[in-house]
């Protein structure tokens, strides 16, 4: 039974939305967003980031970048350099060289997050 | 690497935007900011208005990136558009970045500082307000006090009188051997007993002993007069010293200090194999025992003086956090060397700025640095070692953290090489390779700098900047193992007017820094630099012969 139910179009099709909906300029929020707001209001996005601070500190990720941003700063000169220097630099190198296991010990958290929060 | 220039913290000079905001506003933005201040019980300090959990940008309602509180208005803007934010009005250039609560000049697009504001912010933590004095300065020029910087002696680049020859045969040549510094002398080992000797040769050449002994101040005619108790552990040390420093080359046998070192430690009374660490502290103790009484007869309370604390004695402090509601105790606890474990992390130092490194290659070396890092990193208590907290009057989880608040005139640094494993009651040692340097600077495990470093990049006295010690040191001396647990094998490496020694038992011989560099550490005897310097210069100016006048007069050794 259920069966004809999936088959047909007409379900799956998105609901039409209410009259009062188009009076509020509200902007429809992506399933993205709707997952990160719910981690920080839960206060798990604040759990994870020290999570990750954490790991990435033990494994000496955060030594690494440091050591970049002296090398750069000796370079530039201690004076001219500006936070958006260091933001630009950092950014690339610091993305790929996080271990794979930092990745998948959060990717593991934020799936349990999900389950719980049952979205 | 560095900054011997610059003092490690200084008040880096406002931009005129800081500046201008301050003479218009004064203290108003941050006070009224106080009530957003938010701190964690491991630092972290972020700003949080309890009515609207999740920051908005007041421009674009974004949510993600970075957020900028305006001083002077009070809204919020995302790193796009906190530039128009200002450029649309006048004078709102100085804000705060939310998440991390630090200062940010819109109009400079940089971090700037205030002493002033990391004070407010500061007075939000859960720690222990020193009770700081204002003499007028603030509290960043207070900080900016130089640390006594060394009196000039440099790095003294001994020439030596007489070349021998490098290969020097051991027993073969004495005339190569009379080229030698005064105080390089063989012992022979007595049944395993290299843990001793590797240890004594180090003891040796440690500036505060060595001046100690050789100018008598523990003197031997005295000492049995005074004593009934035949059994005095510096009476023997002083005959070694004698010894070793006669000018005499054949190895000495140091029996009467074996002996009376098993009168003192019978426990270890023994011609087993023995750990050098062990001895080590037993003979430090053997002396206090008996200088001790002597010299702290006079001074109920204080140091202890007896040339065993003065040499080697700092002061380890040890901050517990409750992970609940930040609140730290303080506690602290002398030592006369630090135990550190190996670090194992997978990371290598070399080469960063120059080729992209993951973490995730196996180029790992551990380093002594590291292992200090290491030492005085934050240690989260395991939930089964749940401590009292007194602020929340029940047990919490915790966090721990060591620094090290007074250093010593000789740092002796001490490798866990030998793992003791409660679960499988088996021992075995860890011969992984540590890289140490020659010059060594501890401020970074200052617990001014540890303390400091916990509450990120705030400009604050914290109690006790120790701007009165000194913590540029020099290697003197690494005491190396080889071998396995069972059946292993001491050897000393001497540095002596820049050149390095092996100390084999009763083989003494020139090597190139490099096998010292490559060697496997076990011990490492550190010397403060502007010690190190003056006790060479103080040797180098006697010749042999001399020396050992000199010495006759003053040591009054037969």
């Amino acid at each position: 039974m259920y069966d004809d139910i999936y088959r047909r179009g007409s379900i799956n099709r998105p609901p039409t939305p209410d009259a009062e909906d188009d009076q509020i300029q509200e902007k429809q929020l992506t399933f993205q967003e709707i997952i990160d707001i719910k981690l920080i209001e839960s206060g798990e996005k604040e759990r994870l980031k020290e999570l990750l601070r954490e790991r990435l500190i033990e494994c000496g990720w955060r030594d690494e970048m440091k050591a970049l941003c002296r090398a750069f700063a000796q370079k530039k000169g201690r004076d001219n350099v500006t936070l958006d220097d260091l933001v630009q630099l950092l950014t690339p190198k610091g993305r790929a060289s996080v271990p794979d296991s930092v990745k998948a010990e959060l990717l593991q958290r934020i799936r349990s997050f999900l389950a719980s929060a049952a979205i | 690497m560095t900054r011997r220039n610059n003092p490690p913290y200084t008040n880096p000079k406002p931009c005129e935007h800081l500046s201008d905001y301050k003479l218009k506003h004064g203290f108003n933005g941050y006070k009224s900011l106080q009530k957003f201040i938010r701190t964690t019980p491991n630092g972290r300090t972020s700003l949080e208005n309890p009515n609207t959990k999740v920051p908005t940008c007041d421009s674009c309602n974004g949510y993600r990136g970075r957020f900028y509180f305006c001083l002077v208005c009070s809204s919020i803007s995302c790193s796009d558009h906190v530039l128009f934010h200002n450029q649309s009005r006048n004078g709102h250039d100085i804000a705060v970045d939310v998440e991390r609560a630090e200062l940010f000049c819109i109009v400079c697009r940089d971090q700037v500082y205030d002493p002033d504001f990391d004070k407010a912010v500061m007075s939000k933590h859960r720690i222990d307000m020193p009770n700081v004095e204002s003499d007028g300065k603030s509290i960043g020029e207070r900080l900016c006090k130089r640390k006594k910087s060394g009196s000039g002696f440099g790095v003294v680049d001994q020439m030596r009188d007489l070349k021998g020859p490098k290969e020097s045969a051991l027993m073969r040549d004495q005339r190569a051997k009379s080229c030698y510094p005064l105080g390089l002398r063989g012992l022979n080992n007595l049944g395993n007993t290299c843990f001793m000797n590797s240890v004594l040769q180090a003891m040796l050449h440690a500036p505060p002993l060595r001046s100690y002994f050789l100018t008598n101040q523990h003197n031997r005619e005295t000492c049995r007069k005074r004593s009934v108790d035949r059994l005095c552990l510096p009476c023997d040390i002083d005959g070694i010293f004698s010894a070793v420093f006669s000018g005499d080359r054949p190895p000495y046998s140091p029996a009467q200090f074996l002996y009376s070192w098993w009168q003192h430690s019978a426990n270890l009374a023994s011609y087993e194999q023995q750990d050098a660490h062990e001895f080590f502290i037993s003979l430090l103790d053997g002396i206090h025992e008996k200088e001790g009484k002597i010299r702290n007869r006079n001074r109920e309370n204080g140091d202890c003086q007896c040339i065993a604390h003065r040499g080697f004695s700092g002061l380890l402090r040890s901050d517990v956090t409750c992970m609940t509601c930040g609140f730290t105790s303080t506690t602290y606890d002398p030592y006369v060397d630090i135990s550190l474990n190996l670090d194992t992390s997978n990371y290598s130092m070399t080469d960063v700025a120059k080729k992209p490194i993951k973490p995730n290659e196996s180029s790992s070396i551990s380093t002594l640095l590291g292992c200090l890092d290491l030492f005085t990193r934050p240690e989260k208590l395991g939930s089964d070692q749940k401590l009292y907290c007194q602020n929340c009057q029940e047990r919490q989880d915790s966090s721990k953290q060591m620094s090290i608040r007074r250093l010593p005139l000789v740092l002796c640094l001490h490798i866990k090489r030998f793992e003791h494993s409660l679960i499988s009651k088996m021992s075995r040692k860890i011969d992984r390779y540590l890289h140490f340097p020659f010059s060594l600077d501890m401020t970074p495990y200052l617990s001014s700098s540890i303390v400091r470093n916990r509450f990120g990049n705030r400009i604050f006295a914290f109690e006790g900047d120790e701007s009165d010690i000194s913590t540029e040191f020099e290697i003197l001396a690494v005491v190396t193992h080889s071998g396995t647990l069972e059946s292993g094998h001491y050897v000393t490496y001497l540095r002596l007017r820049n050149q390095w020694y092996k100390c084999d038992d009763a083989w003494i011989t020139e090597v190139d820094e490099e096998i010292v560099r490559a060697s496997q550490c076990y011990m490492m005897f550190y010397v403060q630099k502007m010690l190190y310097h003056k006790a060479d210069e103080n040797m180098s100016h006697l010749t042999t012969s001399s020396k050992e006048e000199a010495l006759h007069r003053v040591a009054g050794f037969s």
